[in-house]
């Protein structure tokens, strides 16, 4: 894995590059700190595999003209200019998917296939939890669903506080998702009226158990991108391919290989 | 020195399991909590209570604005002003109105101007974000509470001192045309108040603005942090501040003896500081409220407002409230008056639970055998 920056029209993005095949760009979650997971190793065996911290977020620079995911969007579309990239794999996870399926209404023809993980952009039918009231520790017991992971996470949580560097990085990172999804709340009323314009084949990913955004969104996705295919993976939360990387994978393989026959 | 009463209408029949429980008392305790019989019956006292203190000869009266809570009734602090002007001769300070909450900072502009007219030139305009929660209740970013702040009191005192109409073209204001009636009676413009916990930003843009700075639950350390700030700012920005712009704003019991009003204090500081404040941290201070720069050490405290229980006597100690004697009470005001340097005195004589027999004997106390010794350090409003 490489580390580079890129000057997007005057903003400085921090971006992670690993391995080689077709562009695959991974937009992270309001929850990332920007570290290189597991999954992007696994995934970089078979595509060359971009991911930048999204602006404002762990070690990119704020851009203050970005108030929205729309915003946000455009911005990744000067991006991909700016990497050279016609066309790519989006995979987008949680706020990163609300945003890949914003780019791919902008833009269709640059999304060769789009890939959402528990994506926010919808609104759900019933009661969903407000992370914005949650602590650190409330979310990460709400976001993981295996005892250990959650057990893992909480601790890791509850000791951030200590460590100035990821305390801070946490913080801004909250302030930027914020910012973007505060009211209405990770969502984008207007989003569903645009993704008829969306081309590329779709896999709409999430975790069975996910506490956070639930499941029954899936099926709000499916509805609006008909011909999607869709992907429950069991014993996961929030974030299948942390939780289940091996299976989450896998089906994002056999989805991106599917499209090739 | 110059001596305020501050009120802040606190609902103090909260049931015993929400005072047991670990529950917020901001956003989300049901309102079914609220019983409108029960206050009718409050806001006719706590408006006396308001009133009261003009009679007992202090320079002005404090109300203030809070949203969607048993901490305080007062969603509207400019319909209680007006409620006031008729009744009252002194100043009438508004701390404050909340203008980032606002749709329209115009709003303000208005109504402080109107209440400025009515009352003959007694409104002092206190300006504040309001707090972490309310950007909860009214789903408002708090990452741009700074930002519509400084907007809106831009907006606001540019409308109350150039004449109409003009343009304002800003970030989160666009408006064709700014042209307010009534203006203000004051001129330039109403004095204006900035009260605050301390924050860096807040008391540099205070002192900037050559406005009086509202130190509020704190205790003496941070107060004397917040006010030596202060000054330095103001030499910085060219100018040696008075102690009339500084206002030290605490809640204090005066009664017979020490004892009697620790005692008699302490069980309403609970009610204040562990049930009415109460409110888990993440709702106090949302993303993006506190500056990048002091948010890891506010949310990364270990205590402090949002992180459990206080213990009232600590309070006492640390000058969150005072109570004492008349001597006592006259003694510390004087003692942190010359150490701290503060000019105006904002005394919350009604706090948490505590009854209208207790308030009425502590603010007679406080004007007769307090306030006549301290006057000899009277210093003029600026402005």
């Amino acid at each position: 894995m490489s580390e580079r920056e890129l000057l997007v029209r005057g903003t400085r993005v921090r971006i992670l590059t690993a391995g080689s095949g077709d562009p695959l760009v991974y937009l992270h979650g309001a929850g990332d700190l920007g570290e290189w997971t597991p999954a992007l190793s696994a995934l970089a065996e078979h595509h060359a595999v971009v991911r930048p911290d999204h602006p404002g977020f762990s070690s990119s620079d704020d851009c203050p003209d970005i108030d929205s995911v729309h915003d946000l969007a455009f911005f990744y579309l000067d991006l991909l200019d700016e990497l050279g990239l016609d066309r790519v794999t989006l995979l987008g996870s949680s706020l990163g998917g609300w945003l890949a399926a914003d780019i791919a209404t902008i833009e269709p023809s640059r999304v060769s296939k789009l890939i959402l993980v528990s994506a926010a952009g919808l609104r759900a039918a019933e009661p969903v939890p407000d992370m914005f009231v949650l602590s650190a520790a409330e979310l990460a017991e709400l976001i993981h669903h295996a005892p250990d992971a959650r057990a893992a996470a909480v601790a890791e949580a509850q000791q951030r506080a200590d460590d100035p560097a990821a305390f801070g990085r946490y913080l801004r990172n909250r302030a930027a998702t914020a910012h973007l999804a505060w009211n209405p709340y990770l969502h984008d009323p207007k989003l569903p009226r645009r993704l008829h314009r969306v081309t590329a084949p779709v896999l709409i990913m999430w975790g069975r158990q996910d506490r956070l955004l639930p499941a029954s969104l899936a099926r709000q996705w499916s509805e609006l991108l008909p011909g999607a295919r869709l992907e429950i993976i069991d014993d996961a939360g929030h974030l299948p391919l942390t939780e289940q990387t091996g299976a989450a994978v896998a089906a994002v393989q056999a989805f991106c290989e599917d499209g090739e026959r | 020195m110059q001596f305020f009463g501050f009120h802040l209408m606190p609902y103090p029949y909260l049931p015993d399991e929400h005072r047991r429980s670990r529950d917020s008392t901001w956003v989300t305790l049901s309102n079914r909590h609220f019983d409108p019989a029960r206050g009718h019956q409050l806001y006719q006292r706590y408006l006396a209570e308001l009133v009261r203190y003009d009679q007992a000869g202090f320079d002005g009266i404090c109300v203030n604005e809070h949203h969607q809570t048993g901490y305080g009734l007062m969603p509207s602090p400019n319909v209680v002003a007006g409620l006031l002007v008729p009744q009252t001769r002194g100043k009438i300070a508004i701390l404050g109105n909340a203008v980032s909450l606002r749709d329209h900072p115009l709003r303000v502009a208005e109504e402080v101007a109107m209440l400025d007219v009515i009352s003959g030139g007694r409104i002092i305009s206190g300006f504040v974000r309001g707090i972490g929660a309310e950007y909860h209740t009214f789903g408002l970013d708090p990452t741009q509470s700074r930002e519509r702040f400084h907007e809106a009191h831009d907006l606001i005192v540019r409308a109350w001192t150039e004449p109409g109409p003009f343009e304002w073209y800003g970030r989160h204001y666009k408006l064709r045309y700014v042209n307010p009636w009534p203006r203000p009676l004051q001129q330039p413009h109403p004095p204006i108040w900035s009260p605050s916990q301390g924050s860096a930003e807040t008391v540099d843009w205070a002192a900037r603005n050559r406005y009086t700075y509202l130190q509020t639950f704190s205790d003496l350390g941070t107060i004397g942090r917040a006010f030596s700030e202060f000054r330095e700012a103001a030499q910085r920005h060219g100018y040696t501040s008075s102690p009339s712009q500084l206002g030290w704003s605490v809640p204090v019991y005066v009664a017979g003896t020490d004892t009697e009003a620790r005692r008699e204090a302490r069980v309403h500081l609970d009610y204040l500081f562990n049930t009415l404040l109460r409110m888990p941290r993440d709702i106090f201070f949302p993303p993006g409220y506190l500056t990048l720069r002091s948010a890891p050490r506010v949310m990364g405290a270990k205590r402090g407002l949002g992180a459990g229980p206080v213990d009232p006597d600590d309070l006492l100690e640390r000058g969150f409230a005072l109570a004492g004697s008349p001597g006592t009470v006259r003694e510390q005001i004087d003692r942190y008056a010359s150490e701290l340097g503060f000019g105006i005195f904002s005394g919350v004589f009604q706090f948490g639970s505590l009854g209208h027999e207790e308030f009425e004997r502590s603010v007679q106390l406080f004007a007769s055998d307090v306030m006549p010794a301290l006057r000899g350090a009277a210093t003029t409003l600026p402005g």
